[in-house]
């Protein structure tokens, strides 16, 4: 009972740390709001004067616009295409998910359900499959996507690689958590004469919720996010998605850092919420199956 | 009747093996014959196009007074060029469209005229073309083309070459573009062959084994498998070479007559050539020299002679495609009989089986694995055999085996040890060594990893309380920059790091410290991108640490306490050990993919300075996206490859011991 006491014995300290520790880890994009909503195109927060005082450079840190102004934001939706890309990455992005997830959910319960020949180089495979070098891939993709299936400047190009580079990862996590399941569910529903493919998606699917949600979620992301393969792959203008736009912002020669924040919290803000809103599931997801298993 | 095992397996492998790649085969033939009319088409339109270049030359290089458009000239070229529907002459001095008979360049006004602005793709042309035939004759070694053009999607060809005034007889003054709908036609070719080497030496077989079956009994069932293998793959090869002879003839007569129809083309260009001097009175004598008939970089092709007659030994000699289309064919042999021997010895018996026993498995990862083969499994091989050859940006169009190279990419990576250069100020590292990339390489996954864990494990510990107020917000926001798109975060971080306007550098002044250039050393560029990693890849950690310590048990640190553990020993002896099923993975995963990180890299530092904070994976992607040398870069991808793969075995290895001396 004493330990009990121990263990709650610096809240104090321990709220201190974790304030700390979260205010370092939010100020970059507090900062990126204060440029968004500043309605301007420089990266200061304030200009300095000649001769700064401390103050001054207080002022110059501090996460706040001089003058709050929706600039920026009506700039980048107006001006530039950034809508289309918006839209272009909404489609890329939820196909993306869609497919992944069918394709991870039908392999992973396949390799946590079933013994068969090429099971363990199947899974070996995937985990190996990490580690090759995106570099290495991009001049075959290229030529296998454009030249030879003909999907250069389509949504389904970038779709396919894009659900399919996802794979290894969410195979992985999603087998993890189907071993957990117990079999004997399984077992008493073919007693009951239900078929394979009932089991998986009216047994084994609902159970398995919480790892399929963060499947959805990666495969949201490497969708949403990617911008290397989708400019490789999407050469017009009109089917650039939102990373491939956004980097116009800040490119070599463009130095827009308001439109810039203004759009990559436009950007920013859908995959936030579904990771919020997904949040709950992440922990058990993610590590149900290496626990148990 | 009884018909033995052998026989069937063994005819179903000639029928498979056949058919297979009598189908390749025939697409391979098909593919080289379409090859060849685009060729013979090409020079087709290259020959009318020079020779009319050459009467513009003429006809432009008259002296100033009865000089005079060339817009009668093509008429008359139109008119004795059946094949001919459409011309245009453009000079690049003034932009001017001299004549033209393209449909849309009358719809802008009849030339001769001032090319408009929104004609600009053909002025444009025009100063491609000469900055190519500048280029070519600079470095003595053509490689950009001078001849320009294509088949449309009407089938009809477009074709351009340059043309000269004999006052400048080095520069191109502007062009000469035809569009023509070529004659030289030609059919697919026969598909009958692709039956009879799919049937013909199936039927042999199975009717031969029938009929000798009867008549000779062999005693031991072992010689019988072998003699009857035997007998198929003889059987198959007599096939093969029938059909691959088949088409080679057939191509090689097509090709024949592809080059007579164009001898014939050239003698009546030559003819309407003269007649069109003479016509326009113009001072051009047709050399006696094969001037018009010219591969892409304007380089006379010796298969007709000046006067058209035709060297049928050079063509044949010469002919790469049909060299290729034999090479196919003999994979395709290969195949054919690789497939044979499976079938035969019973390999695919075996294989049908273990596909039907267990189809309901393969049933479910076959869509996963499709997409993989394609997707992924295939670009690495290719990637592979890429780094075996120097192609560039400029021989993409080679085949991959005529530009081998061997081992020469990786000799040239690993077998440089100049990691020290020495100038007149002394000694630097030389930051382009692979050995020095390497380095940083392997310091930024350790720092970064250790971070990684050690935050993210922290964070988790702190977290990990259940009377803990606000957790849930904590948690929110701490796992923010794993959320927010990594590219979005790596450049707010390189705008934080901004010397003059980042609040890094303004947080400094707080303190009464001089801002930093944080991108103009080594040590503060490496700074910077292990913060931004930092930044980025501790909510994972973080999680994957929550998940692990809400599976441990709370008896365990209550029967830990009643030992009179202390905390230090709880967190040895309980938490740790209960943690690493969960964290080697996460931490396996992390390295790999800390090591390949190519975002923060490329796009907080850049490298910078000088390329020294360069990780591999960055390091690769400018070997072929900046500096376009593809194979070189797939030789230094493969060396990353190389490396993950032997941590990753070794990782294994390492906690496969260690769990077993546990």
């Amino acid at each position: 009972m004493s330990q009990k006491i121990k263990d709650e014995s610096s809240p104090v300290l321990i709220h201190i740390v974790l304030i700390a520790f979260t205010l370092m880890t939010i100020y970059p994009l507090l900062w990126v709001f204060t440029i968004a909503f500043s309605g301007k195109q420089s990266l200061a927060i304030s200009l300095l004067p000649e001769d700064p005082t401390t103050l001054d450079r207080v002022r110059a840190v501090l996460p706040f616009p001089e003058t709050v102004s929706l600039k920026n934001f009506i700039d980048v939706v107006t001006e530039q295409n950034f809508l289309i890309w918006m839209g272009n990455s909404a489609i890329v992005a939820l196909l993306t998910t869609i497919l992944g997830v069918f394709l991870s959910c039908t392999a992973a319960y396949a390799f946590s359900r079933f013994k068969f020949p090429g099971q363990r180089a199947g899974l070996m495979s995937f985990l190996v499959s990490q580690m090759f070098p995106g570099t290495l891939m991009m001049v075959p993709l290229y030529i296998i996507v454009v030249q030879w299936l003909n999907l250069g400047n389509t949504y389904w190009g970038l779709i396919l690689v894009y659900a399919t580079i996802a794979i290894p990862f969410c195979v992985w996590m999603l087998k993890g958590y189907f071993d957990t399941i117990p079999i004997e569910i399984e077992e008493s529903a073919i007693m009951d004469g239900a078929s394979r493919t009932v089991i998986f998606f009216r047994i084994i699917l609902p159970l398995a919720k919480p790892a399929i949600s963060v499947t959805a979620l990666f495969s949201f992301m490497a969708g949403w996010n990617e911008f290397i393969i989708a400019s490789l792959l999407m050469e017009e203008e009109k089917m650039y998605t939102a990373p491939v736009g956004l980097k116009f912002f800040v490119g070599e020669h463009a130095t827009q850092w308001g439109s810039f924040a203004a759009g990559s919290i436009i950007v920013s803000v859908p995959v936030v919420l579904l990771f919020m809103y997904t949040q709950k599931y992440l922990v058990s997801g993610l590590t149900a199956g290496s626990v148990k298993g | 009747m009884h018909i033995s095992h052998n026989i069937i397996r063994v005819t179903l492998g000639l029928f498979v093996g056949g058919l297979i790649s009598a189908f390749l085969g025939y697409w391979f033939a098909e593919g080289a014959l379409r090859e060849k009319v685009a060729e013979t088409r090409m020079r087709q339109g290259t020959i009318r196009a020079m020779a009319l270049a050459d009467l513009v030359h003429a006809e432009q290089s008259r002296t100033e007074k009865d000089k005079q458009t060339p817009g009668a000239l093509i008429q008359f070229w139109q008119q004795r060029h059946q094949d001919i529907d459409a011309v245009r002459v453009m000079r690049l001095s003034g932009a001017r469209l001299l004549a033209s008979s393209f449909s849309d360049d009358l719809e802008n006004g009849t030339p001769p005229r001032r090319l408009k602005r929104s004609e600009k793709a053909i002025y444009d042309m025009g100063q491609l073309l000469r900055a190519n035939v500048d280029t070519n004759r600079e470095e003595g070694n053509p490689r950009e083309p001078e001849v320009m053009g294509g088949e449309l999607a009407n089938g009809r060809l477009r074709v351009a070459v340059p043309w000269f005034t004999a006052k400048s007889p080095d520069k191109a003054a502007g062009f000469v573009q035809l569009e023509i709908s070529p004659t030289i036609q030609t059919k697919d070719p026969a598909f009958q062959p692709v039956l009879v080497l799919a049937l013909v030496p199936a039927l042999l077989f199975f009717f031969g084994s029938l009929i000798l079956g009867r008549v000779v009994k062999l005693e031991h069932p072992e010689s019988v498998v072998w003699s009857s293998m035997t007998t198929a793959v003889l059987l198959l090869i007599f096939g093969l070479l029938g059909f691959g002879n088949y088409y080679l003839i057939d191509l090689g007569q097509e090709n024949v007559r592809f080059q007579q129809e164009l001898a014939e083309l050239y003698t009546a260009t030559r003819t309407s050539a003269e007649e069109g001097a003479a016509e326009f009175n113009l001072d051009y004598q047709i050399g006696f020299s094969n001037d018009w008939d010219v591969n892409e970089f304007r380089q006379p092709l010796r298969f007709i002679s000046f006067d058209g007659e035709l060297y049928i030994g050079v063509g044949t000699a010469q002919d790469s495609v049909a060299n290729r289309l034999g090479m196919a064919f003999f994979a395709c042999s290969l195949l054919a009989v690789a497939l044979l021997v499976f079938f035969g010895l019973g390999g695919a018996a075996r294989l049908w089986r273990t596909i039907v026993d267990y189809r309901e498995a393969y049933v479910y990862t076959l869509p996963a694995m499709i997409g993989m083969l394609v997707l992924v499994f295939f670009p690495f091989s290719y990637g592979i055999a890429l780094s075996f050859t120097d192609q560039t940006l400029y021989n993409t169009e080679k085949p991959l085996l005529d530009i081998w190279a061997g081992l020469s990419n990786y000799i040239e990576i690993i077998g440089d040890f100049n990691l020290i250069q020495t100038t007149e100020a002394g000694w630097s590292f030389n930051y382009e060594n692979f050995y020095w990339t390497l380095f940083i390489t392997v310091a930024w996954t350790v720092v970064n990893v250790t971070i990684g864990v050690s935050v993210g494990l922290v964070l988790a510990l702190l977290l990990n309380n259940k009377n803990l107020k606000f957790k849930a917000v904590y948690r929110g926001l701490l796992i923010l920059p794993w959320a927010v798109p990594s590219y979005v975060t790596a450049l707010i971080w390189k705008g934080m790091f901004n010397r003059e306007f980042g609040p890094i550098n303004h947080t400094l002044g707080i303190l009464g410290l001089e801002p930093i250039a944080w991108f103009d050393s080594v040590f503060t560029s490496f700074l910077t991108g292990i913060t931004v990693n930092g930044w980025l890849s501790f909510p994972f950690m973080m999680v994957i640490c929550l998940g692990g310590l809400q599976s441990i048990s709370a008896d365990m640190y209550e029967a830990a306490r009643l030992d009179g553990a202390n905390r230090w020993q709880q967190f040895r002896y309980i938490t740790l050990p209960s943690l690493k099923p969960t964290l080697i993975p996460a931490i396996i995963l992390s390295v790999v993919w800390t090591f390949n990180m190519f975002n923060v890299i490329y796009l907080v530092s850049g490298g910078q300075p000088g390329g020294s904070n360069e990780i591999l994976i960055t390091k690769a992607y400018k070997l072929a996206f900046q500096d376009y040398r593809y194979g070189y870069s797939a030789a230094y991808s493969t060396v990353i490859f190389m490396i993950l793969l032997i941590y990753g075995v070794f990782q294994t290895k390492v906690s496969r011991a260690m769990e077993s001396n546990s």
